[in-house]
């Protein structure tokens, strides 16, 4: 008990001691992390709304102008079984030409010219959640592409592929400049536990002495890490949330946005804790590579 | 207790202890004299594994410290107290404090910790001063603040590299006399100085270096 005391009040103390250096270290740390967070933020935003859009998008099956009545039936059935399809909503010729007739009225005569209804009926399929990835789309499309009595299947395929790409690279730099900004904030936490480190050297040499274990030395300076990164991490999401709902408030004034600010989302409070606990390993990490170079392990 | 057996080690071409061979017994007092360079120092930062020979063999309380692993040194050292000319107290500490740290770092119970660290003051004769910082103490009572943060574990084995070297004689023989009842207690006390006021104040054996070799025992003149 007395022991743990002892551990805490020694990094409370270091702390205090190297009071502007602690605080540079936790707003630098703040600030890189917050680079991260905007990128994150984004990421998860656009995932969401790409999830909505997806959500949204509806297959048209097309069928075989020459089907038999019990042949449509047929291929209701088969896409009834599929796994992937959700919901089906079946338009017959009449329909798809009264709905061509009621979006384009003045267009209408073009059709009537043909003398009969050019318009093939079609399933409208929504996929089931598990099969509304681009990629899923796609190799269910194709697959029943090839299926007999369906002339054509479409969807909005260009524009599906273009958001998977902008969401894939986005993905790619957050993690990139993640990989690299998590790098710069254990420097600056290492570094910061090296002046500490430094400037106690000689207390160090004397708990070597007087038989006190590599870990129990450690500790105080891991300890020193952790609460740097996890209060770097927490400041970061403060900005965050800061710049977030300057963000929303100039878009609900800027009359063409508005509405759309209610869309965009800010962390939940699970994901801010898992945030400030990436911070919080950050820090100890930083402790163990400035113990590593200061080499306090040496006797 | 203490055994070395051929011990040489080498500083960049130059020795600081050139086969060395000695016991030391379980409740002895021994002086190591020498004078400076000799290698005293060396071989006592031997004795607690800070430093490895490069030939022969040390063993202090049966365990061979020349193949320690570095996880076991820390056990070594709660059994063998160590005292130094410049004491190495910490000087934001209090005296209680400072007597305290080598039960702290064991996780030693605070009823325990206060009971042995009132102990070791009183031992050493500095009880009234267990709530000042180090820098309010005169040398002689924060070399006896060292000894007492040296002795509080129980330790089988008391090292002192030079005790007195920062002390008047006065001062000096009141701490050989302290080590002296350290030792009547049944702790094995080894003291390395060059200093041979010390000699004369103790009959005991003594151990000495010269360019790191040792030359023939001889007692001590107290
Ligand atoms: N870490 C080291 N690196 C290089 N040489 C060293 C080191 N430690 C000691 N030496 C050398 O080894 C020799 C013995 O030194 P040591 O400190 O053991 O002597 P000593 O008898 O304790 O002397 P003193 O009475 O001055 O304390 C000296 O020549 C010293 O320069
Ligand atoms: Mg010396």
């Amino acid at each position: 008990m007395r022991t743990l005391s002892y551990l805490l009040r020694e990094s409370w103390v270091n702390m205090r001691t190297n009071r502007t250096t602690t605080m540079v270290a936790i707003l630098t740390t703040a600030f890189t992390l917050a680079c991260v967070g905007v990128f994150l933020l984004l990421y998860v935003n656009l995932r969401t709304a790409a999830g909505w859009l997806q959500d949204d998008v509806k297959i048209m099956v097309y069928l075989d102008d020459r089907l038999a009545p019990d042949s449509v039936a047929e291929v209701e059935q088969r896409l009834r079984g599929d796994r992937a399809v959700a919901s089906l909503l079946f338009i017959s010729k009449e329909q798809a030409l009264g709905e061509f007739k009621a979006q384009f009225p003045s267009e209408s005569h073009l059709l009537e010219g043909l003398g009969q209804n050019p318009l093939p009926a079609s399933f409208v399929v929504a996929l089931s959640p598990s099969f509304r990835s681009p990629d899923a789309i796609k190799r269910w499309a194709e697959r029943v592409r090839q299926d007999s009595g369906i002339s054509k299947v479409d969807y909005n395929q260009d524009w599906i592929d273009a958001l998977a790409t902008v969401i894939r690279s986005i993905e790619l730099v957050a993690i990139g400049i993640g990989v690299i900004l998590s790098a710069a904030a254990v420097t600056i936490i290492a570094n910061t536990i090296r002046l500490t480190l430094f400037a106690r050297r000689d207390e160090i040499a004397i708990l070597r002495l007087i038989g006190a274990t590599t870990s129990f030395i450690r500790i105080p300076y891991l300890l020193e890490g952790a609460v740097l990164g996890a209060l770097g991490s927490a400041l970061s999401l403060a900005m965050l949330k800061f710049m977030y709902e300057l963000f929303r408030q100039q878009m609900r004034t800027m009359g063409r946005f508005a509405g759309l600010d209610n869309l965009i989302a800010f962390f939940p409070p699970s994901v801010c804790l898992a945030l400030i606990a990436v911070g919080m390993g950050l820090g100890v990490a930083g402790s163990f590579v400035s113990m590593r170079r200061f080499g306090e392990a040496k006797a | 207790m203490i055994q070395l057996i051929h011990v040489s080690k080498q500083y960049d071409q130059r020795l600081a202890l050139s086969d060395v061979t000695f016991e030391i017994g379980k409740g002895e007092f021994v002086l190591l004299m020498g004078p400076s360079g000799a290698g005293k120092s060396t071989l006592l930062r031997m004795l607690i594994g800070a430093e490895r020979p490069d030939e022969g063999q040390i063993f202090v309380h049966q365990k061979n410290v020349t193949t320690i692993r570095p996880s076991e040194v820390p056990y070594l050292r709660r059994k063998v107290g160590t005292v130094f000319q410049d004491f190495r107290l910490l000087p934001k500490k209090s005296v209680f404090d400072n007597v305290a740290l080598p039960l702290l770092v064991q996780g030693v119970s605070s009823a325990d910790i206060r009971r042995k660290v009132t102990e070791a003051l009183r031992a050493v004769g500095v009880e009234h001063k267990r709530d000042q910082l180090p820098a309010g103490l005169s040398t002689g009572e924060q070399q006896r603040v060292c000894i007492a943060r040296a002795i509080v574990n129980g330790p089988v084995v008391l090292l002192a590299d030079e005790p007195t070297g920062n002390l008047d004689p006065a001062l000096t023989s009141e701490i050989i006399e302290l080590f002296k009842l350290i030792n009547a207690r049944g702790t094995t006390v080894v003291v390395a100085t060059h200093d041979p006021l010390v000699m004369m104040q103790v009959n005991r054996r003594v151990l000495t270096l010269s360019q790191g070799r040792l030359l023939p025992e001889h007692r001590g003149l107290g």
